[in-house]
């Protein structure tokens, strides 16, 4: 054995799996230990590590995004608790938008795992969703047969969309990302659409939208608990999902996959082929895509329409990256977008939210998640500021609750500028604003108000970051932001009559006692900034 | 030659030039990005942003050059992102871009209900005052821009010392490290002005040639731009050519709806805009003539000071 092949072993934590042909107990007692060494406490508290770190990026995600509704005229409260509502009331339409999430997410995240970064799964989500729709309505097969069969093509004709980037990437070294970006562009909006408008268009349908004939009642798959939604493809994710981890954990097909993906030089001096790997790789990556389309078409729509998944593809990059391309990160990650999906109609329809605020969240996680540096930054922070508390509660909690003052007077402050500037949107008078600032005065006084509060608010999110780091500086910015917040809470209330008088003066006197009280504390008693951190 | 033929030929050349400017100024956008070794795919996200900035700002003040302006902003704040996260917290570029992506499509769609109260598309803005060419017809001023940006793209890449020191970063890292001169920062810059130029190109498609917004409307441009500097091996000349071929293909696949003679095409117009993406397979996988930057996608990180 080379020095890079045992290299390659402890960087992946253990010797690759016994052959499968050997006897099938030794297999199974592979797996068993598998299965009870998940729940040993060094694994376990490893993937309690991970799951931590995805929920501290949804928190930042949900964060930004509240400050973004605060921003833009809607109440984050009233978004979150109708969206949760309204979920929790149909438990089944999050399991139905879970279903195709768990196949796109495991194609992206087993490609992953080799080293590739399949972008391209909605192009081979939809070739393979056309190909179940073909064998759905053209075959003529008796019950079980007909959708095993369909699935099956679906999600053969998937990986073959994922075929082609394969053997460019391997023989010819072209990059992925940008071949299966642009088979997706092929199939998407040309190819697939192009023969549902025209050679397979349904000739009995008068509507524009391009669509193929329904496909027989024989190539259905089941409806789970008589869910209008919910179908039998969910049992199909999760078998998939234990399936992809049996290949990666307890196969040496999977075992050499992850060695591509790991150290591809190093893999190659150990005997294994990169190049047969990524060509299988991005093959299976490929045909789970396409199942994801398929087990859609014959469980819920029941034609091929097109553009009816909306992204199910790209999506299912979002849940690759959050579940950390694990297949019980990415079930978890399907199912928490699941969720959104379902609770995004009632955040519409009951709380007056767009539910493209979705969308907005979905990108925030995935840009938060792509940057793992600020979420350990802020769980440091936070571990040592816990620390610090309990050690030094005098000291620490002056800081700690300025810093956290700052955030909500900063936060409100952008609430009140945002509302002050939807008045002059809604009443026109921006584009003339510069003529009515010189001639009239109570117009002055509302942008003199508005820009303060942009101001102060964006000091006050420096401050808050500023303390957090523990910045000396922070607490000369703090005080004149609360000495701010308690002027344009008097403003507010008695020039333009609003009602923002008790909460900003509440957090600007109490913000003012924790400025002075900090100034203390740092400056007389000479407390060492972050002594210890 | 008929008159038709010239009229049909002279629609044909300012639909290339319409259709090719918003392609060749995201693909140059792309260029400096990756030149400096950065992957942006974001490209399409900031090209919608820029589209959305542009038709608001415009808007709110009946002026389209706020709205360029506005469109810069956007794209330049979008442009800091993407470099913060994969330059600076060397995280992984290609989540970062699809990160990018997914928020603009969802942040604008919710501007649109926020400022217009709809669901579909914007109100109606003034366009950007089109210039009249003889034989063409009407020509955005942005073309002008564009063809203007060429060469002087062109010569900052190539006979400045902010180019070499751009392309070193993205051919050897380590090596401009050497030197003393920062590869963040220039990997910075270089997203920054892919940011902006993207942008720009989405304000092309938003009040260059429409007059509103509409949800998703760049609609894969920004991936056809990412090819059209692949194609065009990732310098400027090369990317202006597979531009304006590629928006010379779309403006064939809207002509033959009307050209005489042509009508037994119609049916294939999905075809012609396959091309594009097909010629970019073809390229990179089979004539291999194009080769990207050595160390793109790879965060650098600097060598441990001892």
């Amino acid at each position: 054995m080379t020095d890079s092949s045992k290299d390659l072993e402890s960087e992946m934590g253990g010797s690759p799996p016994k052959t499968m042909d050997g006897s099938m107990t030794t297999f199974l007692g592979s797996m068993w230990e598998q299965i009870t060494g998940f729940f040993k406490w060094h694994n376990l508290r490893r993937s309690l590590i991970q799951v931590g770190w995805a929920i501290m990026s949804i928190i930042l995600a949900l964060l930004v995004a509240s400050l973004i509704m605060l921003g833009t005229g809607f109440n984050p409260i009233v978004a979150f608790s109708t969206l949760i509502g309204g979920a929790l009331l149909q438990p089944d339409i999050i399991f139905w938008w879970a279903t195709p999430l768990i196949l796109t997410g495991l194609s992206v995240a087993l490609a992953f795992r080799a080293g590739l970064f399949n972008i391209g799964a909605e192009g081979q989500l939809y070739m393979g969703s056309m190909a179940a729709a073909i064998v759905g309505f053209m075959a003529m097969l008796p019950i079980f047969v007909h959708p095993l069969l369909a699935l099956l093509i679906g999600a053969v004709v998937g990986g073959l969309w994922a075929f082609v980037p394969a053997i460019l990437k391997a023989y010819r070294g072209a990059h992925e990302v940008v071949t299966t970006m642009m088979m997706t562009y092929i199939a998407v909006p040309y190819f697939t659409t192009w023969l549902a408008a025209g050679p397979l268009r349904d000739p009995t349908l008068i509507q524009p939208q391009p669509q193929t004939p329904a496909i027989w009642p024989t190539a259905y798959l089941p409806e789970l608990f008589g869910s209008f939604y919910l179908h039998f493809g969910f049992i199909i994710g999760i078998l998939c999902v234990i399936g992809v981890w049996i290949l990666l954990k307890n196969t040496v097909l999977g075992y050499e996959m992850r060695a591509v993906g790991l150290n591809e030089p190093a893999a190659e001096a150990a005997g294994i082929n990169p190049k047969k790997m990524i060509v299988i790789s991005l093959f299976l990556s490929g045909c789970l895509a396409g199942l994801g389309g398929a087990v859609e078409i014959l469980g819920y729509y029941h034609r091929f329409y097109a553009g009816w998944s909306r992204g199910l593809g790209f999506d299912g990059i979002t849940v690759a990256v959050l579940g950390a391309n694990s297949p019980m990160g990415v079930l978890l990650g399907a199912i928490f977008f699941g969720f959104l999906r379902a609770g995004a109609i009632p955040m519409q329809t009951v709380g007056r939210v767009p539910a493209e605020m979705i969308d907005v969240i979905q990108g925030l996680v995935v840009l938060f998640v792509a940057a793992p540096k600020i979420v350990e930054w802020l769980a440091k922070r936070e571990i040592s500021w816990a620390q610090w508390i309990r050690k030094e509660p005098m000291k620490s909690l002056p800081i700690f609750l300025g810093s956290l003052f700052a955030l909500i007077g900063s936060m409100i402050l952008l609430a009140m500028a945002a509302s002050m500037f939807g008045t002059l949107m809604v009443l026109d008078l921006i584009p003339n604003l510069p003529t009515l600032i010189l001639t009239d005065p109570y117009m002055a006084m509302h942008v003199a108000t508005l820009s303060l509060a942009i101001i102060f608010g964006v000091i006050g999110l420096y401050v808050f970051y500023a303390l957090l780091r523990l910045e000396k500086r922070a607490i000369w910015a703090f005080l004149p932001l609360s000495i701010v917040l308690i002027i344009l809470g008097v403003v507010n209330t008695l020039i333009f009559g609003g009602s923002l008088l008790i909460p900003l003066l509440v957090i600007g006197i109490l913000g003012f006692v924790f400025a002075i009280w900090s100034y203390i504390v740092v400056v007389r008693q000479g407390v060492i900034f972050g002594g210890e951190f | 030659m008929q008159i038709i033929d010239v009229l049909f030929w002279g629609w044909i050349i300012q639909a290339t030039l319409t259709l090719g400017t918003p392609l060749v100024l995201a693909g140059l956008g792309g260029m400096f990005s990756e030149r400096s070794g950065v992957v942006n795919i974001a490209l399409e996200g900031m090209m919608l942003m820029g589209a959305w900035a542009a038709v608001a700002a415009s808007w709110y003040t009946d002026n389209p050059w706020t709205g360029v302006f506005a469109a810069i902003i956007s794209g330049l704040i979008l442009g800091a992102v993407h470099g913060v996260i994969s330059v600076k917290l060397k995280g992984n570029q290609i989540v970062s871009g699809t990160g990018i992506i997914l928020f603009a499509a969802g942040f604008t769609t919710l501007m649109l209900w926020v400022i217009w109260g709809t669901a579909g598309a914007s109100g109606q803005v003034i366009t950007l005052p089109e210039v009249r060419v003889p034989i063409i017809g009407l020509v955005s001023p942005l073309t002008f821009a564009m063809l203007a940006l060429i060469p002087i793209c062109w010569y900052l890449l190539y006979r400045t010392p902010f180019g070499l020191r751009l392309r070193a970063a993205g051919e050897d890292p380590s090596t401009l490290d050497t030197a003393g001169i920062s590869v963040e920062n220039y990997r910075m810059y270089g997203v920054l002005i892919s940011g902006m130029l993207a942008a720009i190109a989405g304000a092309q498609m938003s009040i260059g040639f429409g007059s509103r917004f509409t949800i998703g409307m760049t609609a894969g441009n920004g991936f056809l731009a990412l090819a059209a500097m692949i194609f065009g091996n990732w310098n400027p000349i090369g990317t202006l050519f597979a531009g304006l071929f590629f928006g010379f293909l779309q403006a064939i696949s809207y002509g033959v709806q009307f050209a005489p003679g042509w009508e037994w095409l119609i049916g294939y117009s999905s075809f012609i805009n396959m091309i594009p993406y097909i010629s970019v397979i073809v390229a990179l996988g089979i004539i291999r003539r194009s080769v990207p930057p050595k160390a793109i996608g790879v965060p650098y990180i600097k060598e441990k000071q001892v």
